[in-house]
C-alpha cells in the first residue's frame, strides 16, 4: 500500500516522504478513515486550511463542483487530467505547478477519496491560538518550594525554642536570685550566661563532648559534600537559542532519538542535529502549536536560510550556537556508539526522560566518574551477544586461569562491564 | 684542558683599562639601593593600606578567584547548518592522495577529522611503491597549518588581489612577447601531464599572441638533482631517464655513495623492497656492500661497509667495472684502480656470481661514474630484472645545465618574465649569488610559492600557491603509473595552485580540476580494460592513482662512452687537507622543510642530533685535532672554520664513527632564511626563554649554515663532493642538542641481540637467542618443576643453588592475568627490517600530540618523544680481548664505550614496553599508572602528581615528563605548533594534550585500540588481525613493527613473539614486556676481508 516515491516533487527531500510513509502506512485500516488517509497521503503537501506545498484543501468540493469525476481522476492520475485541458485545472496548474511541480499520483480508491473529502469538509478552521506555556517554570518553582518549606519551618521552630529557652532560663535565674535573697544569703555576684553555660558544660562533660563531636561531624560532612559538588553540574539547563521541545518530538510524536541524533550509533558524539535535519519535517510544518512554537520554528528557517513564503532556500545560513549541556572534562573519553550500538542503552538512561519532561537540554546525570563506574559495575555483559564477546568467552574457557576467573565473575550470576575491563583507566582516559 | 693561565678580556675596555671601566669594575653594584630613603619616607605613615589590609585583600582575592573557578565556562556547540553527507562528527575520513615536492613522492592516505587533515599515512593498499612514506612526508601535514605561509597575492611587496596580479602578469607577458624577450617558467621537476599541458598552454597563448616558439620555455631545476644519471642514461641508452630500480629482486646490492635507504631517488620505495630480503626466515638474505665516505643510513644497514674518500668513488666503480668486464669478456677502462682493487674484489665477485639478480648503484652526479655503473648493470644482465625496463622513474627530470643556461640568458637581458614555481634556487644553487644578480635583470619576476622565501623575496609578484593538501594534481611518477592528488580541505588562505595560475595567465577560463580531467580524458591512453571515463576517474580518486600500460624499453645495446667516463674519473683529484661531502638528512632533506618543527626535532638517524647542522668527522680526526669528541649537555662541540670554495664557514664538529678519516660531512637544507625571510616560526634559533636569537642585522639567526655553496661542479653537474677543503682553526664552542649521548651497547646483550646468518641457520636458538635463566634460590615453585625434572624432590636445598630457572617463572608479584585471557596487545619489532629512518617517530608525534620542546630542552635531555630509535655502534673491545690484553673488568667496560673505527650499527626502536610486571606501576604513589587487563601500561594523566618515580624506575627510560606548559609558555612559542592558532588544528582530537607536571609515554595508541575494538563490537566480530594498527606500525615503510593481539593465536604478532628470533629487552629483570624484538641477523657469512 505504500506509495511509490519515485515521482516526488523535486525539492522535497525523499527522507521526508519515506518518514511519513513509514509512520502512517501501517495505520491504515479497512474502513476508510478520512483523517488517517489524509495524514498518510495528503498531509506531506497539503493542509486543510492553509496553503503548503500544495493548495489548502478546504472547499475542494465546492471548487470542483461541476467536475467531481475529474477531481477523483486528478487525485489518482494528475498527469492524465492535465492532458484534458480543463480550464479550472489549467488555472490551478498555472498557479501551483511552477512552485511545486505536478501533484504525485495517489493510489486511492474512490471510497477513500470520498472519505478524505468528507474529512476535509468536516474539519473546522483552527481557532485563534492560545499561548501554550512550555510548562517548565511552574514545575521547577514548585519543586523549589517543596524543598524550602520544611527548612523554613524548622528554622522558625528553632528560633521559637531558643527564645523560650532564654526566657525560661532568665526566669530561673530571677527565681533562684529571689530564693537566695529570701534565704538571707548574701547575693552572689551575678553570674553571666556564659559563665553559667561553662559551668553547665563542666558538669555535663559527656553530653557536651557528644554535642561538639556531632557538630564537627556535621560540619565535616557538609564541607565534604560541598567539595564533592565542585564541578558537578547536575541539573544544568542553560537557556538555548531555540526552545526545542523534546517532549513534543520524542514523546508525543515518537520520533526516534537517533533520527536527529544520528551519529550516536557510529561516533563518540551523539551530535546536535544540523538544521537541515530539522527541515526534513519543518519544510512542511511551519506552524507550532502555539505562537511561541511558530516563532521557534522560524528560527530554524533563519538558520538554514529558508524563505517560508517563497518556499525556497535563500543561501543565507546562520549557524545555531547551542550551549553545550553535557561537558565532560577533556581528559575523559566517552563514546556514544559504544553505549548505544554495543551496549544497547536507552538514551533516557543517562539523559533522563526528555520525552516526558519538557527540556531543551538538561544535565540529568551527575556525569561524575563515580556515576560512570557505578554503572560499569552494575551492568552485565552478555557474552553470547556477539561473535566478539563469544571470542572473549572462548579465551576464558580455553585457559585454566581464565576458567577460574570466569567462575569468579559469574558468582553473582553475570559478567559485569567492570570485570571485562570497564574500570580500567585507559578505557576512558588517554 | 689546555693552558689555564690564559687571560680573557671582556672587551677592549678591560684591556685598555679605561677610567670608566675601572670605575664600573670596582663598583659592581652601580647604585646603592635606597632602602633607608624609602623607610624614612614620612609619606609612608599616611598610607592607609597597612600590612593587615594587604593580607585581607589577598585573602579576599584568593577566595573570590577560587569561587569563580568553581563556575565552569559556558561552552558553545555549533553544528553544521547543512551537514555534508560523508562527514560524521567524531569519525575520521580517509582520502587517497599523492605527495610530491620535487624531492619526495608518496601515495598517501590523508586522515581528516571534521574536515581537517590531521595525519598522513602511506596508501599501502593501492599506492604506487607500496605506499611507503618517510619522515618528511609524514610531517607534511603540519606545514598545511603554517601561519607563515603567504596568504594573499602580492605586488611589489604589498598586498594585492588576484585581478591586479593576473592583469599585470598578462600584460608583462604580452609586453615581453612584443619586445622579443622571452618568458621562462622555472620549476622543480615536473612529471605531471596536466602541469605540462598547463605550461605549454601558456606557451601556446604566447605564440597565438605573435610570439615565437623560442620565446617561451620551461626550465626545471632540482636542488639535489639526478643530472648525472639522466645524462649517463641518455648516453648509454639514448634517453635521459631515471631507471626504475627493483631492490626487491636484488640478491647482491653494491652501492657506491648512494644512500638509497635514506635520500637517494625514490628511497621510500627502495626501503621496503630492500627490507623484504633482509629477513633470515626467507632462507637467504641479500648481500649489501656499501662504499661511502660518511656513515649514511644505508651504510648502517650494509653487510659490508667500506669507508672511502669521495675522490675514490670513481675508482671503486671503475675497479668493479673492470673486474666484471674481464669476467664478461668486455673491454675495461683505463683507470688506475690499484688502491681500491682489494676492497672491491668481494663485492665485484658477488655481483658477478649473482648476475641478473644483482644491482649496482652510485650516488654521484658525475656522468662518467654513472656511465660505468650502467655498463656494469648492463654486463650483469640486470636490466629487465633488478632494473625494470617496462617503466621509468620520473622523480627527477632536471638537468643541472638548464638553470645555468637560464642564468646566462637572464644575464644577457633576454628574459622579460620569469615565473618561479615552488623552487628556491636563490637558496639552494651553489652559485646562488650569480642567480640572484641575474634575476635582477628580469623585469617581471613572479613567485608561485607558499612562502616568501629566499627566491620569492626577490620577486615583484607573488602568486601564492596551495599546500598539496589543498590542491588537485596528477603525477606520472613512473611511466606506468599516474598518481592523483586530491584536496582534503578547502584553501585556508587566499592562494591559488600553480596550475590554476598558469591557466589564468594563458587566458584559459577553466578550473584546474576540470583541466586535469580533460587532460586525462584526451591525453592519457586508457588501460585495456577501461570502463567509461567517469569510472576510471572516480576509481583513480578512490585509489589515489591509476596504473597505465607500460611499454618495454629497448635496453639491448649499451652506447656509453667508456673512455670518456674513464677520463672523467681520472680527472677527479683530491686537492686539499680534507675532502667534503654534503648530504641530505632524514628530517630536513633538501631544506624545504626547515620550518617544520617535527622534522627539526627528529633526531638524525646516525648522530641523533636535533635542530642543527654540523661537520661530521672521523673520531680519529677529531681526537688528533683536539676537538671535543663526546658531546652532551655540558660538553659543547668545537666550532671549526672551514675554507670551502674560497668561503669561510663556521660549524660545530661532531665525531661519527665509520666516517673515512680525512673526510668531512655537512648536511644540506640548513641556514634557511639567512636574510630574515619569513619562512616559518620554527626555522630560526630560539633563546633559552623563547624569542629568537638575532644576528647583527636584527634578523632571527638561521639554524646552521647553508651547505649548498660547498658543492662543486663536474661537467656541468652539481656534485655533492668537494675534493679540496681545509680547516683553518677553531672558533670557540657551540652547544649541541642530542637525544643519545652513549654510542655502544657495552656488552648489555639483554637489551640487544644480534648474530650472523650462519649461526642463525644452524637453527640452534641457544647459540644466538638463549633463554634467559637465573639462579633461583627460592622455595620450590610450581614453575621450577617445569624446568627442572627433579625426580623425587629430595635434596632441594642442595640442588637449588646449581639450577637455573627461566626468568618467566620467577615472580615477585602476582601475575596480571593477561596471558591467553581477553586481549593482550603487543608488538614485535624486527631489528633486521628496521633501517632507522625515523618515519615512525614523526608519525607518533602526529598521532599522539607529542609536544615539540626545542633545542634547549633537548639539550637538557627533556625531549618528549614517546618513541625513539636507539642507535648502537659496535665496539672492538669485548671480554675475551680484555682478558688477552690484561685489562681489568672496569677498563674493559670503559673501552667498550668506544665505538669501532668502522662499526656495525643497529637501530632499535624503543618505546614503552608495556611490561606485565611494570616497575613504574609499583612505585607510583597515586596509582596514576596502572596495568590494564589487555596488557597495556596505562597512564592516567589527571591522577599524576609528577613525582617522576616511575621514570626513575623505568629500566627502558621511555617515560617523559612535562616540565613545562608547552602549549602556553613563551619558551615554546616559536617551536611548538600548538601555540599557533592555525598550527594547533593539526592536533588529534582523540588524544589529550597533556598539562604541565604530568608524566607521559607511549600508550600503544590506545585510542586506536579502543576505536578498533568498537568497530569490531559494532560489527559483532572478533577483532581481525591487522585491523588495528598503531601509528608507528602503520608508518613503518619496511614493516619492521607489527602490532596485534598476542592472545590471538593466529596473529602475526604472536608468531613473532614465539619466533626463534623473538626476545624481550632486558628480559632478565623480569618485566615481561608485551613488546618483543627480533634478533638482528647479519649476512656476514662471506669473507669481508679486504
Amino acid at each position: 500500500m505504500m506509495h511509490h516515491p519515485s515521482r516526488v516533487l523535486p525539492y522535497i527531500p525523499t527522507i521526508f516522504i519515506l518518514f511519513f510513509s513509514v509512520m502512517f502506512a501501517g495505520s491504515l485500516s479497512a474502513q476508510p478513515d478520512g483523517e488517517k488517509i489524509f495524514r498518510g497521503y495528503c498531509a506531506s503537501c497539503h493542509q486543510v486550511h492553509k496553503d503548503m506545498t500544495g493548495p489548502a484543501l478546504a472547499g475542494t468540493r465546492e471548487r470542483w463542483e461541476d467536475r467531481e469525476d475529474l477531481l477523483y481522476q486528478w487525485i489518482v492520475n494528475p498527469a492524465a487530467v492535465k492532458e484534458k485541458n480543463d480550464p479550472y485545472v489549467n488555472e490551478l496548474l498555472a498557479k501551483w505547478e511552477p512552485r511545486a511541480g505536478l501533484m504525485t499520483a495517489q493510489p486511492l480508491t474512490t471510497e477513500e477519496i470520498t472519505a478524505v473529502l468528507d474529512y476535509i469538509d468536516a474539519t473546522p478552521p483552527p481557532a485563534p491560538k492560545v499561548a501554550d506555556a512550555p510548562g517548565a517554570g511552574a514545575d521547577d518553582g514548585r519543586a523549589a518550594a517543596d524543598d524550602g518549606v520544611p527548612v523554613f519551618f524548622l528554622a522558625l521552630i528553632g528560633l521559637v525554642l531558643l527564645i523560650i529557652i532564654l526566657s525560661l532560663s532568665s526566669v530561673r535565674r530571677a527565681l533562684s536570685g529571689a530564693v537566695k535573697e529570701r534565704d538571707g544569703k548574701e547575693e552572689e555576684e551575678s553570674t553571666s550566661y556564659m559563665a553559667e553555660i561553662r559551668a553547665w558544660m563542666w558538669k555535663n562533660k559527656v553530653v557536651t563532648s557528644l554535642i561538639v563531636i556531632f557538630f564537627i561531624v556535621m560540619g565535616a560532612v557538609d564541607v565534604w559534600d560541598r567539595l564533592m559538588a565542585v564541578g558537578v553540574f547536575e541539573g544544568y539547563e542553560p537557556e538555548q537559542p531555540i526552545a526545542f521541545n523534546h517532549t513534543l518530538h520524542a514523546g508525543e510524536l515518537e520520533i526516534d532519538c537517533q533520527y536527529c541524533h544520528s551519529s550516536a550509533a557510529d561516533s563518540k558524539h551523539a551530535g546536535i542535529p544540523s538544521a537541515n535535519v530539522c527541515m526534513n519535517c519543518h519544510v512542511a510544518i511551519d506552524e507550532g502549536r502555539s505562537e511561541e512554537g511558530t516563532q521557534e520554528i522560524a528560527k530554524i528557517y533563519h538558520a538554514v536560510g529558508w524563505d517560508k513564503d517563497e518556499r525556497m532556500y535563500t543561501g543565507q545560513e546562520h549557524p545555531i550556537a547551542w550551549v553545550k549541556v553535557h561537558n565532560l572534562p577533556d581528559h575523559a573519553f566517552f563514546s556514544h556508539a559504544q553505549h548505544v550500538s554495543v551496549a544497547g542503552l536507552e538514551c533516557q538512561t543517562c539523559h533522563g526522560p526528555v520525552d516526558e519532561e519538557y527540556t531543551v537540554g538538561k544535565q540529568f546525570a551527575p556525569l561524575t566518574m563515580g556515576w560512570c563506574i557505578d554503572c560499569h559495575n552494575n551492568s552485565a555483559i552478555d557474552l553470547n551477544s556477539s561473535e566478539y564477546y563469544a571470542e572473549m568467552h572462548r579465551r576464558f574457557v580455553e585457559d585454566e586461569r581464565g576458567r577460574e576467573m570466569l567462575k569468579k565473575y559469574l558468582e553473582d550470576g553475570s559478567v559485569s562491564v567492570a570485570e571485562m575491563g570497564g574500570w580500567e583507566c585507559a578505557k576512558c582516559h588517554y | 684542558m689546555g693552558d689555564t693561565s690564559k687571560k680573557y678580556w671582556t672587551g677592549l675596555e678591560e684591556l685598555n683599562e679605561t677610567p670608566e671601566f675601572v670605575q664600573s669594575r670596582d663598583k659592581e653594584f652601580p647604585q646603592e639601593l635606597p632602602v633607608e630613603d624609602f623607610l624614612s619616607d614620612k609619606r609612608l605613615d599616611s598610607v592607609t593600606t597597612d600590612r593587615r589590609d594587604f593580607l585581607k585583600f589577598l585573602g579576599f582575592g584568593l577566595g573570590a578567584v577560587t569561587l569563580a573557578a568553581c563556575e565552569s565556562p559556558v561552552v558553545k556547540s555549533i553544528p553544521y547548518v547543512v551537514k555534508p553527507e560523508e562527514t560524521t562528527p567524531g569519525i575520521a575520513n580517509y582520502y587517497a592522495s599523492s605527495y610530491f615536492d620535487g624531492h619526495d613522492f608518496a601515495s598517501v592516505l590523508v586522515k581528516t577529522r571534521e574536515g581537517r587533515p590531521i595525519h598522513i599515512n602511506g596508501n599501502k593498499q593501492y599506492g604506487v611503491a607500496g605506499g611507503r612514506t618517510n619522515a618528511r612526508i609524514n610531517a607534511s601535514v603540519l606545514s598545511l597549518y603554517d601561519s607563515a605561509r603567504l596568504q594573499e597575492p602580492m605586488k611589489n611587496g604589498s598586498r594585492s588581489d588576484w585581478e591586479t596580479v593576473d592583469g599585470d602578469i598578462k600584460t608583462a607577458i604580452q609586453k615581453a612577447t612584443g619586445a622579443g624577450k622571452s618568458v621562462r617558467v622555472l620549476s622543480s621537476s615536473v612529471n605531471s601531464p596536466s602541469m605540462m599541458a598547463a605550461i605549454s598552454g601558456l606557451g601556446e597563448s604566447m605564440i597565438e599572441a605573435g610570439g615565437s616558439e623560442e620565446q617561451f620555455g620551461h626550465v626545471q631545476y632540482d636542488a639535489i638533482s639526478a643530472s648525472g644519471i639522466l645524462e649517463a642514461n641518455e648516453e648509454s641508452f639514448g634517453e635521459a631517464f631515471l631507471p626504475d630500480y627493483n631492490f626487491g629482486k636484488a640478491k647482491t646490492i653494491v652501492s657506491v655513495a648512494a644512500d638509497f635507504l635514506g635520500e637517494w631517488l625514490f628511497s621510500n620505495e627502495y626501503m621496503g623492497d630492500y627490507a623484504r630480503n633482509r629477513r633470515p626466515e626467507n632462507g637467504w638474505m641479500s648481500n649489501h656492500f656499501q662504499f661511502e665516505s660518511l656513515l649514511s643510513l644505508t651504510g648502517t644497514n650494509a653487510d659490508v661497509r667500506k669507508p672511502i674518500k669521495p675522490s675514490q668513488e670513481g675508482l671503486v666503480v671503475a675497479s668493479i667495472h673492470n673486474y666484471i668486464a674481464k669476467k664478461a669478456g668486455a673491454s675495461t677502462v683505463s683507470v688506475s684502480t690499484s688502491e681500491v682493487d682489494a676492497m672491491c674484489a668481494t663485492a665485484a665477485e658477488k655481483l658477478w656470481s649473482d648476475k641478473g639478480q644483482s644491482l649496482m648503484v652510485a650516488g654521484s652526479n658525475n656522468k662518467g661514474i654513472q656511465v660505468l655503473v650502467n655498463n656494469i648493470n648492463f654486463m650483469l644482465g640486470n636490466y629487465g630484472s633488478t632494473i625494470r625496463t617496462k617503466s621509468k622513474l620520473n622523480l627527477k627530470k632536471a638537468k643541472d645545465s638548464e638553470i645555468q643556461d637560464l642564468i646566462k640568458e637572464m644575464n644577457a637581458g633576454k628574459v622579460g618574465v620569469v615565473i618561479i614555481a615552488d623552487t628556491n634556487p636563490a637558496y639552494a644553487l651553489p652559485n646562488a649569488d650569480e642567480f640572484k644578480s641575474a634575476l635582477e635583470k628580469v623585469e617581471t619576476r613572479v613567485a608561485v610559492s607558499q612562502y616568501n622565501d629566499e627566491t620569492a623575496s626577490l620577486c615583484n609578484y607573488h602568486a601564492p600557491s596551495h599546500h598539496y593538501l589543498e590542491s588537485w594534481n596528477d603525477y606520472m611518477i613512473k611511466s606506468n603509473y599516474l598518481a592523483l592528488a586530491q584536496p582534503t580541505i578547502g584553501k585556508l588562505y587566499n592562494t591559488r595552485q600553480l596550475g590554476a595560475s598558469l591557466l589564468a595567465w594563458s587566458g584559459q577560463d577553466a578550473d584546474y580540476h576540470a583541466f586535469i580531467q580533460n587532460v586525462w580524458e584526451n591525453n592519457i591512453p586508457a588501460p585495456a580494460e577501461a570502463a567509461s571515463f567517469n569510472d576510471r576517474w572516480y576509481r583513480a580518486v578512490h585509489d589515489g592513482g591509476m596504473k597505465l600500460a607500460g611499454h618495454e624499453m629497448d635496453m639491448s645495446e649499451f652506447g656509453g662512452d667508456l673512455s670518456g667516463a674513464a677520463s672523467a674519473i681520472n680527472a677527479i683529484k683530491s686537492s686539499g687537507e680534507y675532502e667534503l661531502v654534503v648530504y641530505a638528512k632524514a628530517g630536513i632533506g633538501d631544506g624545504r622543510h626547515a620550518n617544520n618543527p617535527w622534522l627539526q626535532e627528529l633526531p638524525d638517524p646516525i648522530t641523533k642530533m636535533t635542530w642543527d647542522n654540523y661537520v661530521t668527522m672521523a673520531p680519529a680526526d677529531v681526537r688528533s685535532n683536539g676537538y671535543n669528541e663526546y658531546l652532551g649537555e655540558q660538553n659543547p662541540a668545537t666550532v671549526v672554520v672551514l675554507n670551502v670554495n674560497g668561503k669561510e664557514m663556521k660549524l660545530p664538529v661532531v665525531a661519527v664513527p665509520g666516517q673515512k678519516p680525512g673526510t668531512l660531512g655537512v648536511a644540506l637544507g640548513y641556514g634557511r632564511g639567512a636574510n630574515g625571510e619569513r619562512i616559518g616560526k620554527a626555522a630560526f634559533q630560539t633563546g633559552t626563554y623563547g624569542g629568537y636569537i638575532e644576528d647583527e642585522n636584527g634578523n632571527p639567526k638561521p639554524i646552521g649554515v647553508n651547505a649548498y655553496p660547498m658543492m662543486t661542479r663536474a661537467g656541468g653537474n652539481m656534485i655533492c663532493c668537494n675534493y679540496g677543503v681545509s680547516i683553518s682553526g677553531t672558533d670557540g664552542t657551540y652547544p649541541m642538542a642530542t637525544t643519545q649521548t652513549h654510542h655502544t651497547i657495552m656488552d648489555r646483550h639483554a637489551v640487544l641481540r644480534e648474530t650472523d646468518l650462519n649461526t642463525f641457520n644452524t637453527g640452534d636458538r641457544e647459540k644466538f637467542n638463549p633463554e634467559t635463566k637465573l639462579v633461583f634460590h627460592g622455595a620450590p615453585h610450581d614453575a621450577y618443576e617445569h624446568d627442572h625434572d627433579h625426580g623425587d624432590g629430595h635434596d632441594h636445598d642442595h640442588d637449588h643453588h646449581d639450577h637455573k630457572v627461566h626468568v618467566k617463572h620467577i615472580d615477585l608479584w602476582n601475575d596480571h592475568p593477561v596471558e591467553n585471557v581477553g586481549h593482550r596487545w603487543g608488538m614485535s619489532i624486527d631489528l633486521n627490517a628496521c633501517i632507522g629512518c625515523g618515519a615512525c617517530v614523526v608519525s607518533c608525534h602526529s598521532e599522539n600530540n607529542v609536544p615539540i620542546v626545542g633545542k634547549d630542552e633537548i639539550r637538557r635531555a627533556r625531549d618528549m618523544h614517546w618513541l625513539r630509535i636507539d642507535r648502537y655502534f659496535s665496539s672492538d673491545m669485548n671480554h675475551e680481548r680484555g682478558d688477552e690484553e690484561g685489562l681489568g673488568t672496569i677498563d674493559t667496560y670503559r673501552k667498550m664505550e668506544i665505538p669501532s673505527e668502522n662499526p656495525k650499527v643497529v637501530h632499535m626502536p624503543m618505546m614503552c614496553q608495556h611490561c606485565n610486571h611494570a616497575p613504574c606501576e609499583t612505585v607510583c604513589p597515586v596509582a596514576a599508572t596502572t596495568h590494564s587487563n589487555e596488557g597495556l601500561n596505562q597512564m592516567a594523566y589527571n591522577r599524576c602528581i609528577g613525582t617522576r618515580y616511575c621514570a626513575n624506575n623505568c629500566p627502558y627510560k621511555v617515560r617523559r615528563f612535562n616540565w613545562f606548559n608547552y602549549m602556553g609558555y613563551k619558551k615554546f612559542r616559536e617551536v611548538n605548533p600548538s601555540q599557533d592558532a592555525t598550527g594547533r588544528m593539526v592536533l588529534n582530537p582523540d588524544v589529550t594534550v597533556r598539562a604541565r607536571g604530568v608524566m607521559e609515554k607511549c600508550s600503544m595508541c590506545v585510542q586506536r585500540i579502543q576505536a578498533g575494538k568498537l568497530e569490531a563490537k559494532k560489527a559483532g566480530q572478533p577483532v581481525q588481525d591487522g585491523a588495528i594498527q598503531t601509528a608507528c606500525a602503520e608508518a613503518c615503510p619496511t614493516n619492521a613493527i607489527t602490532f596485534g593481539d598476542v592472545n590471538d593465536k593466529k596473529s602475526k604478532v604472536r608468531k613473532n613473539h614465539e619466533s626463534i628470533r623473538g626476545y624481550y629487552a632486558l628480559e632478565e629483570i623480569g618485566t615481561r614486556p608485551n613488546i618483543a624484538y627480533m634478533v638482528k641477523v647479519r649476512n656476514e657469512q662471506e669473507s669481508t676481508e679486504a
